[in-house]
């Protein structure tokens, strides 16, 4: 096998050496346990009442609005749940695109079967909200709407600023998945009018196993977890301080590379588009023209086995994904790519190259070639 | 005569070449054909084909040349395990063994 290049970077990011020169501190010195009332338990929640601020500070938020959970899935339900057991189900109402990750999608379709009712908005071909369909959906009863800032297969950027000022005009709150904008976009929960917002560390270049919700102070949700008084009541248990400090380290490393990032990424895939479709004609990018993050390519092999191309990648060590890496085990149709109406065949042939830090044009370059000597080999007969 | 084999090759998913493979040793069995079916996953090896004298392939794996035996692409009997064409050209090869 050759050397290794990493193109999956929406399904998560190694460790930056400075995030874990800071776990190391949390692991090895401040260990404590923050609700101790000792010098093991000061300095620890010392740590974490930085780390809260560094986050707060990433989002445009106050600390005392951040809630740490175990990772962006835990914030998602927690966000939906949290908002809408505190309504009987034949008084509420929720809203959101048939492109969100599963940890939404499944938890409101959990909802759903207990009798919320639930309004799917469709996209675009290019895999975009469109705001006036939010605001169409809504009703009386409409207590929450729930869409995504970036997508995670198509990385089409959703119109967020705009939804949250629907929302609010509507008395309705507003919750977004942010867990892959929080790398490269500036978010600013007051300015965009969003009333929760989840985040993950492992997709920043932090650990996994730790993210955070954060609740607009003076909303009134539910804990999913009991037990303790941590978090704001909302997340009972022992904080996972090398976690949170490592979410906090995370956020800080990203927020002070966010443009450079985005230019240089955006330059890559520049590239990355143009050699691709520089080898055949068969390959169809899918997601925006210009709504799109720099660090996402979705991209059809019209003709060619998608599966076959990531497994001959994956030999010459070259790491990409189907679709969505959740998907990958069983390999069903991509819901994103259905609900852009891309027929069958394209969803069949259609991989997810994401870009990170550490990406080099040489790697861009290298795929590139991998590629045209790979696809020959991968037509479906 | 020894066993004819058959290999249903797959890619990650296992559960999926389980299903085909099983569908197909009953097609076989309700159609009085003597096989060994038997499955592979190209994820964990696509560089080698496996010995068999009929691959039945998910994905486009192996080709005739490298494999030396015919090679079939089953993917429509994902959506359809009946799938007329596929199923003829699965017979015609397996006919053509025992007819030799």
């Amino acid at each position: 096998m050759s050397s290794q290049i990493y193109l999956d970077y929406c399904a998560t990011t190694p460790v930056h050496a400075n995030v874990r020169d800071k776990i190391a501190i949390a692991l090895d010195v401040d260990f404590g346990n923050p609700s101790s009332m000792h010098w093991a338990g000061k300095a620890a929640r010392e740590l974490m009442d930085q780390a809260r601020v560094d986050v707060a500070d990433g989002i445009g938020a106050i600390p005392d609005e951040i809630i740490f959970t175990s990772g962006a899935t835990e914030a998602d339900n927690l966000a939906l749940f949290g908002t809408m057991q505190q309504f009987s189900p034949e008084n509420a109402h929720i809203i959101t695109s048939s492109i969100e990750h599963h940890a939404v999608l499944h938890a409101v379709a959990e909802l759903e079967q207990k009798g919320y009712a639930v309004t799917y908005l469709p996209v675009d071909k290019s895999g975009l909200v469109n705001p006036d369909d939010v605001r169409h959906a809504i009703r009386p009863e409409t207590k929450l709407i729930s869409i995504m800032a970036v997508n995670n297969e198509v990385g089409s950027i959703q119109p967020i600023s705009e939804i949250g000022t629907i929302a609010r005009e509507n008395n309705t709150w507003f919750h977004t998945d942010a867990v892959q904008a929080a790398g490269l976009f500036e978010l600013n929960v007051k300015k965009q009018h969003i009333d929760l917002l989840s985040i993950s560390a492992h997709k920043i270049y932090g650990p996994k196993g730790i993210g955070a919700l954060y609740v607009k102070s003076g909303l009134d949700i539910r804990p999913m977890i009991i037990g303790g008084a941590q978090e704001h009541m909302l997340r009972a248990g022992t904080e996972n301080i090398p976690g949170i400090v490592g979410l906090g380290a995370a956020m800080n490393l990203v927020r002070q590379h966010r443009e450079e990032e985005s230019r240089r990424l955006s330059e890559l895939r520049k590239c990355l588009i143009d050699g691709l479709q520089s080898i055949d004609t068969c390959v169809v990018i899918n997601g925006p023209d210009e709504k799109v993050s720099p660090h996402i390519l979705s991209v059809s092999f019209v003709g060619f086995d998608s599966e076959m191309l990531l497994i001959r990648l994956n030999g010459e060590g070259i790491a990409v994904s189907l679709g969505s890496a959740c998907n990958s085990q069983s390999i069903e149709p991509s819901h994103v790519l259905t609900a852009m109406n891309l027929s069958q065949d394209q969803i069949d042939s259609t991989l997810r190259i994401s870009l990170g830090m550490p990406t080099t044009k040489n790697e861009i370059e290298l795929f590139i070639k991998k590629v045209k000597e790979i696809l020959p080999r991968s037509i479906i007969q | 005569m020894t066993s004819y084999k058959v290999c249903v090759v797959g890619g990650h998913c296992s559960n999926r070449v389980m299903i085909v493979a099983e569908q197909l040793t009953e097609f076989f069995e309700k159609n009085g054909i003597v096989c060994q079916v038997f499955t592979h996953l190209a994820a964990s090896e696509y560089g080698f084909p496996p010995r068999s004298n009929l691959i039945l392939q998910l994905l486009p794996a192996f080709n005739e040349e490298e494999a030396g035996v015919p090679v079939i692409n089953i993917k429509p009997l994902i959506g359809d395990p009946a799938h007329p064409a596929t199923i003829e050209k699965i017979l015609r090869h397996v006919q053509d063994y025992y007819a030799m």
